[in-house]
């Protein structure tokens, strides 16, 4: 899954990835919703644009474009899906009308994921963690996504030596119709989660040997604060809502064909 | 740092477990029987039997996993520090007891090994600056500084094993129990561990247990050891003494080369005196005999 390849954070340091996790998630919500507003081309390549600088000065744009490169399935997806929606349901309309139409759809698409991308690859999942027990969610859902997100690797690795192991021993995972196949994975899954039973026990027994749940008030090594960096990014977010909120109301958006002739 | 904590004070046993019985819920029979012994404060005490004869059981026992985090049946009590194990939360004995494991990767959750170091004082609500001045403390005592910011899965075994021996040292406890905590690592990160630990007793006066069937490599740092065999203490004493005795042979435990080669001696009629640990004192031994 080559999109979410692209969303897989790297460790560097960037000025977009010391900011706050918080103010990064307002920004994403921000432009869903800049997004969600327009229906129109122009105004969502102009989404599309303004972003782009964030990902160059955030030194991710190598796996910025992987992610995007990810997406076109979906995106394809959506734009033939339209076409053919407008197509069984005629709403009278001309064929440039529902092209533009479809395209705006999948650059509305287009728009989150970059958004979506630029937060995953600039935001390490130790600060995610942090900021969600900021956000005052209950710490054992915070300890249960940083423990998921850091033993992902591990039952990857676990599950590929398994497999090897199975097949070494004459398993063959792509013979038969699509039932056979499925069966086919059961010597994998079941030593898969034998083990990840026995490891979550071995866990739960370091967890509680290192005071686990000893005092409800918990404290942090870590602690977010915002900085500089954080409020210009704020500012510019709630600049950005006032002025999409603005066009749409005020201003009429010509489409493309229109300008085109 | 603290040092006053950490102040040897022998005679006072810190682990006393008097007639400890234990049967795991839904066993037959007992896991560990009948089993008492006293740990004074500042000892290094080797614990080694056959494969399945209660070492780790024992060792759950020291911090309360057993009767807190296992359930079954336990007799007898166990003190740890002047608490009655029974009577005491886990985390309430984890500040006294920290125990480390053998699979390293099980037992770091953190994404970081600073936050690692850090999560039993976190659970225990200690300030923040106080946090980060033993986590650093740990840290170097460790020799893991330079890896903090490292996430722990993409550490070696060895160096994995030294955060978890950080992250027990950070909440200073007078005593910290190893089981098998190199039996995943080649045997030079093994040696590497075990001169760490070494470290740990004789600097800042811990008391070490240490669950282990290399005697090669351990002997000679300890001051004793403890033999169990099918859930009881069968040996129990100074390992130059314990290991020439006539039981230990037969039991099938791992004696040293060392020993060995002392003893193929002896029946020879060279007798070296005191038995030899460690392959520079018989060394030392074979030079004088030679005139050397
Ligand atoms: N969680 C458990 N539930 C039930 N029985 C257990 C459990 N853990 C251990 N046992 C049993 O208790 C006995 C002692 O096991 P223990 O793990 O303490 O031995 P050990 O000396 O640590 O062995 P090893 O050297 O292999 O680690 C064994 O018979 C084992 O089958
Ligand atoms: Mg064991």
């Amino acid at each position: 899954m080559s999109m979410f390849e692209g969303l897989k954070f790297r460790k560097i340091s960037s000025p977009i990835h010391s900011l706050d996790p918080r103010v990064k998630f307002f920004y994403v919500i921000a432009m869903f919703a800049a997004a969600v507003m327009y229906m129109e081309i122009i105004p969502l390549i102009a989404l599309f644009l303004i972003q782009i600088p964030l990902i160059i000065a955030a030194k991710v744009t190598r796996q910025w474009i992987k992610s995007m490169r990810g997406a076109t399935y979906l995106a394809a997806i959506i734009f033939f899906t339209n076409l053919l929606f407008s197509y069984f349901y005629p709403t009278g309309e001309s064929f440039s009308y529902i092209v533009e139409h479809a395209t705006a759809m999948t650059l509305r698409f287009v728009v989150l994921v970059e958004s979506f991308s630029v937060f995953f690859l600039t935001t390490s999942p130790d600060h995610l963690g942090l900021a969600l027990e900021n956000s005052h969610v209950p710490y054992e859902f915070c300890f249960a996504f940083t423990t998921a997100v850091r033993f992902v690797p591990v039952l990857a690795e676990e599950a590929q030596t398994i497999m090897d192991a199975q097949k070494a021993r004459g398993l063959e995972l792509e013979k038969g119709n699509f039932l056979k196949r499925v069966k086919n994975y059961i010597p994998i899954l079941i030593p898969l989660i034998v083990n990840a039973i026995r490891r979550s026990l071995e866990l739960a027994e370091a967890m509680e040997s290192r005071a686990w749940g000893a005092t409800k008030n918990r404290t942090n090594l870590y602690e977010l604060k915002l900085h500089r960096g954080d409020y210009v990014l704020t500012a510019l977010t709630v600049l950005l809502i006032v002025l999409a909120v603005y066009v749409r109301l005020y201003i009429p958006i010509p489409a493309v064909s229109e300008i085109l002739g | 740092m603290e040092k006053q904590i950490f102040k040897t004070d022998r005679k006072m046993p810190i682990i006393e477990a008097d007639n400890l019985t234990y049967t795991y819920p839904g066993a037959e029979k007992p896991s560990i029987r009948e089993v008492s012994l006293k740990i004074e404060k500042g000892e290094f005490v080797l614990l080694t039997g056959p494969s399945g004869c209660g070492k780790t059981t024992l060792c759950r026992c020291f911090n309360g996993l057993i009767p807190h985090f296992y359930e079954g049946k336990l007799r007898g009590e166990i003190r740890v520090a002047g608490m009655n194990v029974a009577e005491h939360a886990i985390y309430e004995l984890a500040k006294h007891v920290g125990l480390v494991f053998q699979n390293p990767e099980n037992q770091l959750f953190a994404l970081s090994v600073e936050k690692d170091v850090a999560f039993g004082l976190e659970n225990l609500g200690v300030p923040r600056e106080e946090i980060r001045k033993r986590v650093d403390w740990a840290l170097k005592v460790t020799d893991i500084y330079e890896l903090r910011e490292r996430p722990p899965y993409e550490l070696s075994g060895g160096q994995q094993q030294r955060v978890a021996i950080a992250a027990v040292l950070a909440m200073q406890p007078e005593v910290i129990v190893l089981d098998e905590p190199t039996s995943f690592l080649d045997p030079l990160g093994a040696k590497k561990i075990f001169e760490d630990i070494y470290r740990l007793n004789r600097k800042l006066g811990i008391t070490i247990v240490l669950v282990e069937h290399r005697l090669d490599l351990t002997a000679k740092y300890a001051n004793r050891i403890i033999i169990m065999d099918e859930g009881k203490i069968v040996l129990d004493g100074e390992p130059r003494k314990i290991l020439v005795s006539e039981e230990v042979h037969l039991m099938g435990i791992g004696i040293p080369k060392v020993i060995r080669l002392y003893q193929f001696l002896k029946q020879r009629g060279k007798d070296l005196g005191e038995p030899p640990l460690s392959s520079e004192e018989i060394a030392k031994k074979l030079r004088e005999r030679l005139g050397r």
